[in-house]
């Protein structure tokens, strides 16, 4: 069998925007299948609302298209391109989801196209509960005692006669979204309600508990001749009850005997056969019961996921590419594994390692929500790591996600401190027990506190059901860590004195220089001089799929201390590109995508490319993009010991988000070249004082500003500047802990958060410039030429963070002179800096004057998003220049304003963390973005707003509710909308202002005063849009009611006037015409014929005087 | 206890010992299946090799007696990365440190077992001298040399039944069939009790008349170590055999029946050893995923050229012949392991076996 010659040409569909429960783990598998297609000669369409991917770069798919992923768009797309298969199984649940429901609608059935891989049967029998169910029961599978609840009353009814703790689980449903565990019947009402309204189909699963098993997953993959293999087992450290994308898990499972293992691949074996998949791959998670090996099935996912990304960045595998040669006719034996290059897919991977995945958490972003772990995933990122032991592995994965840890504690970060422990604190140890038994971000740490406090593995157990196997690992940790504090000194000034052996024994373990430093009461400078001294470093070993047995071809590395490295370094010139980690709210895809443009670009220029990573969901960690991929944690010590292997010609830094920038500094005392703008120049970019002599220099303007310690200083610098003022800790990504404060008893407030992660840096405070526009800039230099990517205008008004802050590209409401004058204020400061690469800037516009906010020079989050509005490929001629390229050769000199307009909107996690006011600030919150293109502002801004799951709609009603300071602006807008044909729901007072001005509306009384009110409004699908600006810091009780109820019924919202005035306008587009849909290739194309000058009075205006959204 | 591997070719690892504090020599051969520890310490099969183990975390779930594939251990020693301390499983019954010391295996841990593997990769399987006795390693060295003078000797007698044994049963099918015991283990015969007819063990070095004389229905060649010094007698009794009543080979047995039929024995440099070996049959797109535990192979060229055996298996990876049967001389050969898929499940080439005795 062969591939398949009666189909030309196949539809990809992506996964959206960043989401939690949908990471980048979709760009890896969508641009491998891109890849794989290419290969095999077919023609491919791919559509993806999230321009930060690698697979909607032009090259990747024939045709390519940035639009929103719904049914209305698919169908047109599906019309213009007459695809003859639809590849549904790459794109995560979104591409999942909407390949059913285009089955559902007729529309496949209508153009005759064919879903491969898994047909609609095996996606359905995976995603109807009923249908799951009755198929495993078949097979002699069991399945949880459960029902399925179409309605509350039904629900209720299963769920007390299954009896309590139950767990529900929406239909068709993300991460668990609307998941979770109830315990009682008043718990299980409130939940299957939302559930219910969570689920597309409005169905709910009604699960008996099996808290506390094992939960155990396996990766299968099945060909259309029935060939089946087993990709990886995976081992949940966290027990059932805890989602599986929050979980700690192992790769392979470390607790099943030879005969459950066996037992589980046959079921496996079983399952995907009678779900049906025919070509591609499937997950499959089970419970098993710890005491006596019962087996449950959980779960069963017909396509690439989360789990799949790990498992074949676990071993090698690369699932999503052979998926996709499954899916178009081949078999598993004619497929061969590029990783090992001589054997075939159909050769079950196994490995010599233990794999460690752990998960990056962004609880302190939303200070109101509860840091409980449960079925619904809450975790934004995670990081792998492997080790040749668990404990190495654990250690490695604690230091990978970033979050200021460098291993399972012993690290001087400790909450709890030995001398705390030493008091022997009954309510100390209670408190310890309760972190371990109710499970969230922290309880790693509240192990091994739990160790250290006397708690015996069985008593652990008994607490958290994590098992004993783990529990031990760590407690082999704990006391190696007292071996070592033995050797401790008494004044960090002496010399190290541990034994070599017992050092190496530390490292085998995973323990890092940072932990040797503070048990051994030294400096981590220190650590590394005696294991140099020592001549103790470690060895690379290969990921090669077959734990050593051949010879792999392109295999990847990572470190452990064993007797012999595998990495054999080339003798080529190389450059080793620093990744971002970890995907965190502030650092996601968008860097992840420029590094993977910087191996590109280093191919092209004939450099060897060394990528350096641990986030297994990326594109960058395949192993086919760069030349040499290291998965490890992305520290000094890891990332410094790669370089002393490898001797790079140099190191890009200045790609991967905050996480390599903040190694800038300490690489180039250890005297590493790093590519790109001079450390001096990018010290003037980052050093306020010397930032502030260049802008003085250079005649450009800078809100006032001063730096503070503490709250009395702070408080001075606030008076002499005036307020409101902006707050915000020094070398932070995304606004941590920033806000804007308009008086001094809210400054206190703040300071001390912002002190708290600022640590020994300075607090720093501006003047905030209310009603401004701000504005970004990207831009690329070569020492010589400096070109001007785009130019940003955000839609909200200043005090939204530019990575909350919706945009458009070109410029939309200012005149052609403030452009300029930004233009110019870039170019002049990137000839100061003498910028070689990419710069960002940030500035805001008011009263015809430009203030500069922040110069970065390296990548910024917006960099794939310019690129693609321009068609220019900006991280990777930033790359060739770092090499000593010129712009001017590669044909890159002048800006480019495109005739169609990109906007950039940025979608929200709120779902997930209820009790979190939704309110935007300049703390950033977003997980991910979405392009709307179109020629027409309106229909553009429209198309973000529909990309990013507003669905904004032509008919119904509004409910509008502002602060007084939006009332006289909200009723141009609210008139707008009456004249549309919407009805008009308003609070007292706003409805007050609109009746003046002649509008009918109906008055929506207080919550608590009278019903019905605009919650049950908003319940019974009365309401289709809310304008609602939030009054002050603290809303009244009312607002986040409203707001959280909003999020609960997924109605279109906005919550500032700018975007409110861009959302009328984009509805009054969207009803007197039709959204299009148009290919980026077409886009780029128009782009190169010569374009006409675009004045700004042809753009439609926003309104000019728009009002500060933010609270005071 | 510092530990000491040599190997023949000079090159020396170190690790801890935590089992008996002895010497041994054998073939040093590595598996790269994750779980399975029990089941191949105590597989004859492996009697006299020096196990290596690429999966570093081994005895995490501790040790069942149900488990085991005989009636002791077999290998003679055991390199590992990293013994478990704790032993984590409802099915366990003791600890992995524990059955080491019950067995007096000598074993060790913290070898550098990745770094073994591709040596022998690169080099060949080759004989090893293992010490945890602290000896100095030119004196193992030494030893080594000395003990390649040395004739080997066979170790079939202590694997097989010394009699037949015909295993209690209540079969519905009034025919028997003959196992000849090689080392046969307690996983294949827990698969053969599934099927209507009596199992009988015959003792390695029953004659073909003895065999026949005894009248089953069919006969099965069991799994057995390789390169024992023993099996050429063992392949001339089954010279005798073939043709006259339907034969299974398995394993080493399908190497026994190859040479009886005078194909020959080739040997591979690094053995198929684990669970995740992919077998293709020619003309056929299902293929199988397949347990191996082998390092010779039956040369594919001698084979073919013997009248009425037809080969139907081979290694996807290397080519290898991994089955071959005839029709005419009513056999089938499979050179991987015939596991069992699922609890209480039987392997198919039983069954196959099974319709080719009943239709005889």
């Amino acid at each position: 069998m062969a591939r398949r010659k009666d189909i030309k040409k196949i539809l990809i569909i992506g996964s959206g925007p960043i989401v939690i429960g949908q990471a980048c783990e979709f760009d890896y598998s969508g641009s491998q299948a891109c890849k794989a297609l290419k290969e095999e000669g077919y023609s491919t369409v791919l559509v993806n609302s999230n321009p930060a991917t690698i697979m909607t770069d032009p090259e990747m798919a024939d045709v390519t298209y940035i639009e929103p992923l719904n049914i209305e768009i698919l169908e047109k797309i599906i019309a213009k391109e007459r695809p003859d298969a639809l590849l549904p199984t790459l794109g995560g649940q979104t591409g999942l989801n909407l390949a059913f429901f285009l089955m559902k609608k007729g529309i496949l059935k209508k153009y005759g196209v064919e879903c491969l891989g898994a047909p609609v049967e095996a996606i359905s029998r995976a995603e109807d509960r009923e249908l799951f169910k009755k198929a495993m029961l078949e097979i002699g599978v069991d399945v949880p005692k459960s029902g399925i609840a179409n309605s509350l009353k039904e629900g209720i009814r299963i769920g007390l006669e299954i009896g309590f703790p139950l767990i529900l689980r929406p239909a068709y449903c993300l991460g668990g979204s609307g998941g979770a565990v109830v315990y009682n019947q008043e718990e299980l009402e409130k939940y299957l309600d939302k559930g219910l309204s969570t689920s597309p189909v409005h169905q709910v699963l009604v699960e008996q508990s099996v808290l506390g098993w094992k939960e155990i997953e396996f990766e299968v993959m099945r060909d259309r001749a029935d060939n089946v293999i087993i990709v990886t087992s995976m081992e949940n450290v966290d027990p059932m009850g805890i989602h599986t994308g929050d979980s700690m898990v192992v790769a392979p499972a470390q607790t099943l005997t030879t005969q459950e293992y066996v037992d589980f691949v046959n079921l496996c074996k079983k399952i995907i056969r009678k779900i049906g998949v025919t070509g591609g791959g499937a997950n499959i998670q089970f419970g098993q019961n710890p005491d006596n090996g019962k087996i449950v099935i959980i779960e069963v996912n017909p396509r690439l996921s989360r789990s799949s990304a790990l498992a074949s960045k676990a071993t090698g595998f690369p699932i999503a590419r052979i998926a996709t040669k499954l899916a178009v006719g081949y078999t598993l034996p004619e497929v061969m594994n590029q990783v090992t290059g001589n054997t075939a897919a159909f050769f079950e991977p196994t490995v010599d390692y233990c794999v460690f995945k752990i998960c990056r958490f962004t609880f302190e972003k939303f200070q109101a929500s509860d840091r409980t772990l449960n079925t619904s995933m809450k975790a934004v990122g995670e990081a792998m790591s492997i080790g040749r032991s668990f404990k190495e592995a654990l250690q490695k994965g604690v230091r990978s996600i970033e979050i200021g840890r460098f291993g399972v504690g012993a690290d001087g970060k400790d909450s709890i401190t030995d001398e705390m422990l030493a008091q022997k604190d009954p309510e100390l140890l209670e408190v310890i027990k309760e972190k371990i038994r109710i499970p969230t971000d922290e309880r790693i740490f509240y192990l091994r506190y739990g160790i250290k406090a006397g708690l015996s593995n069985d008593e652990i157990y008994s607490l958290s059901s994590i098992d004993r196997w783990f529990i031990d690992n760590i407690r082999q940790l704990v006391e190696l860590e007292e071996k070592i504090k033995m050797f401790r000194n008494n004044k960090s000034s002496e010399e190290i004195k541990i034994e070599p052996a017992l050092l190496l024994e530390a490292k085998k373990d995973g323990f890092s220089d940072r932990q040797l430093a503070y048990l051994l009461n030294t400096s981590e400078n220190k650590v590394r001089h005696y294991e140099k001294k020592i001549k103790q470093s470690p060895a690379y070993k290969e990921v090669d799929t077959c734990a050593g047995e051949v010879n792999a071809q392109r295999p990847y590395y990572y470190s452990t201390y064993e007797t012999k490295d595998e990495s054999r370094p080339s003798k080529n010139n190389k450059v080793v590109i620093l990744g971002g980690g970890p995907n965190r709210i502030g650092q996601g895809i968008e860097f992840d995508y420029c590094c993977c443009h910087a191996a590109y670009a280093l191919k092209d220029e004939g450099v060897d490319s060394v990528m350096i990573n641990c986030n297994p969901e990326t594109v960058s960690t395949d192993y086919d993009t760069s030349d040499r991929l290291y998965f490890e944690p992305l520290t000094l010590e890891d990332v410094l010991n790669i370089i002393n292997i490898e001797k790079p010609m140099g190191v890009i830094v200045q790609f991967g988000g905050q996480t390599p920038l903040n190694l800038a500094i300490p690489l180039r005392e250890a005297g590493v070249n790093l590519l790109g703008t001079s450390a001096d120049n990018i010290d003037i970019a980052e050093d306020r004082k010397r930032f502030k002599e260049m802008l003085h220099k250079l005649n450009l303007l800078q809100p006032q500003s001063g730096t503070a310690f503490n709250f009395e200083e702070a408080k001075e610098v606030a008076r002499k500047i005036g307020y409101p003022v902006l707050v915000r800790p020094s070398y932070v990504l995304g606004g941590r802990a920033m806000e804007i404060v308009y008086d001094e008893s809210l400054l206190e407030k703040f300071i001390t958060e912002a002190a708290r992660v600022s640590g020994e840096h300075p607090i720093l405070i501006d003047k905030f410039l209310e009603e401004a526009i701000e504005i970004d800039v990207d831009l690329i230099g070569d020492g010589e030429t400096f070109v001007i990517g785009g130019i940003l205008e955000h839609i909200e008004e200043a005090g939204v963070h530019s990575g909350d802050a919706a945009m458009s590209l070109p410029t939309f409401s200012l005149s052609n002179e403030m452009v300029n004058k930004v233009r110019d204020a870039a170019y002049k400061m990137a000839k100061e800096l003498n910028i070689i690469g990419l710069m960002n800037v940030q500035c805001a516009a008011k009263d015809g004057k430009v203030y500069i906010l922040e110069v970065n020079p390296r990548a910024s989050r917006t960099v794939p998003f310019v690129s693609k509005a321009i068609g220019v490929p900006l991280a990777k001629l930033a790359t060739k220049v770092m090499l000593g390229q010129k712009l001017k050769d590669l044909g890159f000199t002048k800006e480019i304003i495109p005739k169609h307009i990109a906007v950039k909107e940025s979608v929200f996690p709120f779902n997930r963390f209820p009790g979190v006011d939704v309110i935007l600030g300049p703390e950033m919150k977003s997980t991910g973005e979405v392009m709307g293109l179109d020629e027409d502002f309106g229909m553009a801004y429209i198309k973000s707003q529909v990309a990013a799951g507003q669905n904004l709609p032509t008919e119904g009603n509004v409910f509008i509710s502002v602060r007084d300071k939006d009332k006289r602006s909200i009723v141009l807008i609210a008139k707008k909308l009456a004249d549309l044909g919407f009805g008009i729901y308003a609070t007292t007072g706003t409805a007050a202002v609109l009746e003046k001005n002649g509008l009918s509306v109906t008055v929506m009384p207080k919550i608590t005063e009278a019903r019905p009110n605009i919650v049950d409004l908003l319940k019974d699908g009365k309401i289709q849009l809310v304008i609602n600006t939030p009054t002050g810091r603290i809303p009244r009780q009312d607002e986040t009611k409203i707001r959280a109820h909003v999020i609960l019924y997924n109605v279109p919202y906005t919550t500032t006037i700018a975007s409110a005035q861009a959302t009328v306008n984009g509805i009054e587009t969207l009803i007197k015409k039709d959204m299009q849909v148009k290919s980026l290739q077409e886009y780029h194309a128009q782009m190169n014929k010569p374009q006409p000058k675009v004045k700004a009075a042809d753009r439609p205006k926003a309104k000019k005087k728009t009002k500060n959204k933010k609270r005071k | 206890m510092r530990a000491t591997l040599a190997l023949e070719d000079g090159t020396v690892f170190y690790g801890n010992g935590f089992g008996a504090q002895t010497e041994v020599i054998g073939k040093v051969v590595i598996n790269t299946a994750v779980v399975g520890y029990q089941e191949m310490m105590t597989d004859p099969a492996n009697a006299g090799k020096i196990l290596v183990l690429t999966y570093p975390l081994i005895g995490n779930y501790g040790i069942n007696p149900q488990f085991n594939q005989s009636g002791k251990c077999w290998i003679k020693g055991l390199i590992i990365k990293e013994a478990s301390r704790i032993h984590s499983s409802w099915q366990a019954k003791k600890s992995f440190t524990d059955f080491i010391k019950e067995e007096s295996l000598p074993a060790a841990e913290s070898f550098d077992t990745r770094t073994l593997t591709v040596h022998l990769r690169n080099t060949a399987e080759q004989l090893g001298i293992f010490s945890c006795s602290g000896a100095a390693q030119d004196e193992l060295l030494a030893k080594l040399k000395e003990f390649k003078n040395i004739q080997a000797k066979s170790t079939l007698a202590k694997l097989s039944v010394d009699k037949p044994v015909l295993l209690e049963s209540n079969k519905t099918d009034k025919i028997k069939i003959a196992v000849l015991d090689l080392g046969v283990n307690k996983g294949m015969l827990k698969q053969l009790e599934a099927l209507k007819a009596a199992i009988e063990l015959l003792p390695f070095d029953t004659a073909a008349e003895d065999i026949l004389s005894r009248k089953p229905a069919g006969l099965i060649i069991s799994n057995g170590p390789e390169e024992d010094a023993g099996l050429d007698k063992v392949s001339a009794n089954i010279a005798g055999v073939v043709g006259k009543i339907p034969i299974l080979a398995v394993s080493t047995g399908a190497q026994v029946l190859a040479r009886a039929l005078g194909a020959e024995i080739k040997s591979l440099k690094l053995g198929h050893r684990g669970v995740n070996y992919p077998v293709v049959h020619p003309g056929i797109l299902k293929a199988d995923i397949t347990a191996q535990n082998h390092s010779l192979i039956i040369d594919e060229y001698s084979l073919a050229g013997i009248k009425h055996v037809k080969i139907t298996g081979y290694n996807l990876n290397d080519k290898t012949v991994e089955e071959f049967e005839s029709k005419q001389l009513k056999f089938l050969a499979i050179q991987y392991l015939p596991s069992s898929p699922g609890l209480g499940e039987i392997n198919p080439v039983f069954e196959k076996f099974y319709k080719l005795v009943k239709g005889a």
